[in-house]
């Protein structure tokens, strides 16, 4: 993998939270899926990337650029793509003027160029039909459209997603992964999300946060494999495991140490990333 | 149609040279004029009339300007910059009614005390408005797009300056607007401007160091201790609006100024904390 994006020792701390607690890791092209519980530390670190806030130490570089000067922090802007968790719209502006107002603060200034761009990147989102609507006339996914339009102005070489699926209609998230795996070829994307689904359609490699620090980093493979032998099924919820549940099917399917004898089932995606937290609880209990 | 676009002016457009504003009138009149439309397939080869209509359906997705940013590229400002300059987020109709109506009120108010030597009601609040605009108008709290712009390579301070522009143009002309009414004052109801300026530089410049919320709001709160102690030892005008006042006011001013353009990178370096949004 060639390395885009690189990061070392990154810590930031609210008040006596750490939210980033010496945080390492490196990307390469295509979509790195960022999974973590709420507080995880996963938006902190994507706001740190995106040069949003700064990390109270550690450095990191994206494309060879280092954003610990004003030069090297423009030059990072220059080559960013970021989607907020909650993007904010100017309520009254249709998806055009929108897009044509991110453009604007990418210091796309020619404005015969600046619009043909605004048009590209709302025909790569399938918003072209609706770019002279109101964006407060818009649904919550179209709006999530136009904000990934905006971050992909100007073709960045590295794009940040923060939780983009949340809220959206199963629908819908259809539609959004298969723009965010287009927009994952050729440059390097880092995914924030809640949804184990997201990672397993749609990334090459999964980095777990847990507490401000990495807990795992590997492939998707890689971390299902965590659960491998710790997945049952019972006919009833083992006290024992860590995490039970009825399945559609009727019978329940237990995650943790099986009992002797127990009926394996193939491991997910989900159960490796529930193992990897529950080894981390397991390390704070003792 | 009353009129066609004259025929050097066709041809310059075919071949890509016709300039604004005359461009602008061109691709507006041409899409509607069969005429002219002739006129121009047959001036052009087919390659420059495809790169022509596409100019020109791309012409046609264009926002259309609103009235503020259609006067702002009419009086030369840069096409990029009206449009940043227009989308000043506290440039809204709700937050200009309210400045209006608190002027209105004020006014009126002043107006029914005449027998004092100074509209000091006037004067004490006007230089709070612009203050409290330019708060208003960037931060996490305030501006809905503040997490896009903030990671923009625009350069944050260059941004700022763009906005405090457009708040001050709208603020201090409401309160130029507010003063005429206020005519048996003469130039003594124009007292708030320099401290206008003075609290909203001022505030700026405190910002990298306090925040976009408390640095405004300890000058604004700031400036209303300092007039009622002011008030409390001498009943006449108060000292900020006598000619000694409005010079330090100025050099306020100027110092908060010079200390802003030192402190422009702050702006960019280290963006406001995100710690109560997390």
């Amino acid at each position: 993998m060639t390395t885009t994006v690189s990061a070392a020792g990154l810590s930031l701390r609210y008040g006596s939270t750490h939210a980033l607690d010496d945080v390492s890791l490196r990307l390469g092209e295509g979509v790195t899926g960022l999974l973590g519980p709420n507080g995880a530390g996963k938006t902190t670190l994507l706001r740190v990337l995106a040069t949003a806030l700064p990390a109270d130490s550690g450095a990191f570089t994206v494309l060879g650029h280092d954003p610990g000067t004003t030069a090297g922090r423009q030059a990072v802007r220059r080559v960013l793509g970021y989607l907020p968790q909650t993007p904010g719209f100017h309520p009254d502006f249709t998806a055009f003027e929108f897009v044509d107002y991110v453009a604007i603060l990418k210091e796309l200034t020619d404005r015969g160029g600046r619009h043909r761009e605004v048009r590209r990147v709302l025909e790569e989102v399938d918003l072209s039909d609706v770019r002279g609507k109101r964006i407060k006339k818009l649904s919550g996914g179209m709006r999530q459209r136009v904000a990934l339009a905006a971050a992909l102005v100007g073709d960045p070489g590295f794009l940040v997603l923060d939780e983009p699926t949340v809220g959206l209609d199963p629908e819908q998230r259809m539609r959004f992964r298969e723009l965010i795996a287009r927009a994952g070829e050729g440059r390097t994307v880092l995914l924030s999300t809640h949804q184990t689904e997201d990672v397993a359609m749609l990334c090459h490699r999964v980095v777990v946060m847990a507490g401000g620090t990495v807990r795992f980093d590997g492939t998707p493979a890689e971390l299902t494999a965590r659960a491998a032998g710790r997945v049952w099924s019972g006919t009833e919820r083992d006290p024992a495991a860590m995490a039970g549940w009825r399945t559609g099917l009727g019978a329940f399917r237990n995650v943790g140490d099986p009992p002797p004898g127990a009926e394996l089932v193939e491991p997910t995606l989900e159960d490796g990333y529930l193992i990897t937290l529950d080894g981390m609880a397991a390390e704070v209990a003792a | 149609m009353t009129w066609h676009v004259a025929e050097d002016d066709v041809r310059a457009y075919a071949r890509g040279e016709l300039a604004p504003p005359m461009l602008w009138s061109a691709d507006t009149h041409i899409a509607r004029c069969a005429e002219c439309r002739d006129l121009l397939a047959s001036v052009t080869d087919p390659v420059a009339l495809d790169a022509g209509w596409e100019r020109l359906d791309a012409e046609l997705d264009a926002p259309k300007r609103g009235l503020v940013e259609s006067l702002l590229v009419r009086i030369g400002v840069a096409d990029h910059t009206a449009r940043l300059l227009a989308a000043t987020p506290v440039l809204r109709r709700s937050w200009l009614g309210a400045v209006v109506a608190l002027l209105v009120m004020t006014v009126l108010v002043t107006n029914s005390l005449k027998a004092a030597a100074s509209p000091t009601l006037f004067l004490g609040l006007a230089p709070l408005l612009p203050l409290a605009g330019v708060a208003l108008s960037y931060g996490p709290k305030f501006d809905p797009t503040y997490e896009m712009t903030v990671v923009a390579p625009l350069h944050g301070f260059r941004l700022l300056m763009i906005r405090t522009v457009a708040v001050l143009v709208a603020g201090l002309g409401l309160n130029g607007l507010a003063s005429l009414a206020l005519p048996e004052y003469g130039l003594r109801a124009l007292a708030w401007l320099l401290p206008a300026l003075a609290l909203t530089t001022t505030g700026l410049a405190l910002t990298p160091r306090l925040g976009p919320v408390l640095a405004p709001s300890l000058v604004g709160g700031g400036w209303v201790a300092f007039l009622v102690v002011a008030n409390s030892m001498h009943g006449g005008t108060l000292a900020p609006f006598t000619p000694a006042g409005q010079g330090v006011a100025a050099a306020v001013a100027a110092l908060a100024a010079g200390l802003l353009y030192l402190l422009r990178d702050r702006f960019d370096s280290r963006p406001t904390a995100f710690g109560d949004l997390a």
